[in-house]
């Protein structure tokens, strides 16, 4: 599934199966047709709720419905054409207009060529402020309503690594003594279960690392969230709040955008800063500089150099899951 | 220094220039400028700019490149300064005092900045005891074990100044290079990317805090706070209960 090969047009079909599924002499597939019948059906019933004296339906209600329709009959984003892509994020960013009243701007940012990202992760630097977990919140537009965090920061008695025994809801001042600190967050596994089990094909890996979700093709049914060993992924039981004031407009489609009820999240290293050249949002909040973020493919970059130079470990290791993320102590 | 004075010197400088035909003034080889310390006026711009600065936080990531240090792979690389080189503008004034100093970003945070507020001589004047010091905030905890007095680190002669150990001088953006003559493993590190903070991306330039920005040198040591919210999720431990 993961490896579908993109394509823009639909396989060739006999001019027999063509004209079985054909609108207007036009060639569309299934579900071209599909939506052109039951947009017209929708449209068709717009048109006489208009003409109805009695309607209080506004312009801007009937261009909510219209784009939302066309939303709900696009297809997958990795099969779109980049016509297609910027149609949807014209119409995603008027929905927020409308909907929500903020300006976002949506990026289709594909990543960059020779680029593997990697995070590093300092446990003898971590002292458990929680700073990457708020840039998180913030720049992810996190639901703050059901409080979902995509980093957890483990506390452990010194000597002991053990996450099954750490504490993920210290509160309390920080450092402890005698304690030390691990976050997790989505470690961008170079082999993702979560990838292999999802049955539609919404969740992927791109080019560059980075494991991620078309929101609007995820069916939740939450088998990736079962398949992931390293609880990475968030599940939204109801539709994400985020205030308008505090809702980041840099967004990216495969990133940060508005989620809805009942699809799954995961962080993406920030993608939409990420593939820009500038740092995840965590990794530039960590007052004590235990993040590293990289170019695992360029050998004089920073995680690099951490990796030929510290002691470096895995979490589950033996899953063969290879995660792009690795912990170091000093 | 009054005002009318440094009035006055730009109007001739000014009438000079007109003379020379509009022309940069040629130097004479050996002949260095004149230093002439000019009073600025603080314009509300600047003081808007120094008003807004918050304890703690570098507004700016001007960045200077470190010298005789090499990054990952021999890569050169920058540190973040934390004083920017005195321009119109940049001063300020005690009493009828104006002084071309630096704006330091994290001046906010550090009470008795600038030094030159009360070395006006710019010496350290060292006292055989600390009671009664200015600097009775400063506890003498880092160099503790090393019987370090001030002028380990401080110029004696310049307060704006750090001394090595060789004798050679250095700005206090260059504090790294003081702090590296004895936490080498941690100077390797920083230069190598596993300590320290990059602030300007992953990718290009290579813009990094140096020691000072998150050490404080007269305070070493892990501050404690109270962190951010904890998850409020039922699942917040690996195991399953």
């Amino acid at each position: 599934m993961s490896d579908a090969p993109a394509s823009d047009v639909p396989a060739a079909e006999t001019p027999d199966q063509a004209g079985g599924r054909s609108v207007l002499d036009k060639r569309v597939d299934r579900r071209g047709a599909l939506g052109m019948l039951l947009g017209g059906v929708v449209m068709g019933t717009q048109a006489l709720g208009a003409c109805a004296p009695l309607s209080a339906e506004t312009d801007e209600a009937r261009e909510i419905k219209l784009l939302a329709w066309r939303e709900y009959i696009k297809g997958n984003y990795r099969f779109m054409t980049e016509g297609e892509r910027a149609d949807t994020i014209a119409r995603l960013e008027r929905l927020a207009q409308l909907q929500r009243g903020v300006d976002v701007t949506i990026q289709s940012t594909g990543a960059q060529p020779g680029v593997q990202f990697g995070y590093a992760f300092n446990i003898s630097k971590c002292k458990g402020y929680r700073r990457c977990v708020e840039a998180c919140i913030n720049e992810n537009n996190l639901d703050r309503e059901a409080a979902t965090q995509y980093i957890r920061i483990f506390e452990m008695e010194d000597g002991v690594l053990d996450l099954d025994e750490a504490d993920a809801t210290f509160q309390h001042e920080v450092p402890a003594e005698g304690h030390f600190y691990l976050g997790t967050q989505c470690f961008q596994c170079a082999d993702p279960p979560c990838v292999k089990v999802c049955p539609v094909g919404a969740t992927w890996q791109e080019p560059d690392g980075i494991t991620v979700i078309d929101y609007d093709w995820c069916i939740g049914c939450r088998y990736c969230m079962a398949a992931c060993p390293y609880w990475a992924r968030r599940f939204n039981w109801s539709q994400p709040e985020v205030p308008r004031e505090e809702v980041n407009p840099n967004q990216h489609y495969l990133g940060n955008r508005a989620r809805k009820k009942g699809v799954v999240e995961k962080c993406t290293f920030c993608i939409h800063r990420s593939r820009q050249g500038r740092l995840p949002a965590c990794a530039e909040a960590c007052p004590t500089g235990a993040r590293v973020f990289g170019n695992l493919l360029d050998p004089d970059s920073e995680i690099r150099w951490v990796l030929a130079h510290k002691r470096i470990f895995r979490l589950k290791e033996d899953l063969k899951t290879e995660p792009r993320f690795w912990y170091f102590t000093d | 220094m009054s005002w009318i004075r440094v009035d006055a010197a730009a109007v001739c400088v000014a009438a000079a220039w007109l003379a020379s035909g509009c022309r940069e003034p040629e130097m004479t080889k050996g002949e260095e400028p004149p230093k002439t310390a000019v009073a600025v006026p603080i314009d509300s711009a600047t003081a808007a700019r120094n008003a807004s600065l918050e304890p703690g936080v570098l507004a700016t990531v001007q960045a200077v490149p470190v010298e005789r240090w090499k990054g990952p792979g021999d890569r050169p690389f920058e540190v973040a300064r934390r004083s920017a080189a005195p321009e119109a503008g940049h001063s300020r004034q005690f009493g009828t005092i104006t002084l071309p100093i630096a704006l330091r970003t994290r001046t906010a945070a550090i009470s008795q900045y600038p030094c030159t507020s009360c070395h006006l001589g710019r010496k350290v004047v060292m006292a055989n005891k600390r009671i009664g010091d200015a600097h009775n905030n400063i506890q003498p905890v880092h160099p503790d074990q090393t019987g370090a007095v001030c002028s380990t680190c401080h110029s004696a002669d310049d307060v704006a100044l750090l001394t090595l150990k060789s004798g050679e001088r250095a700005t206090l953006d260059e504090s790294y290079r003081l702090c590296a003559q004895c936490h080498f493993p941690e100077a390797k590190a920083w230069a190598g990317g596993a300590h320290g903070k990059r602030l300007d991306g992953w990718q290009g330039r290579r813009v990094v805090m140096a020691c000072a920005d998150c050490h404080d040198p007269h305070k070493p040591g892990v501050e404690v706070r109270i962190p951010f919210r904890a998850p409020q999720l039922e699942r917040t431990r690996s195991k399953v209960p």
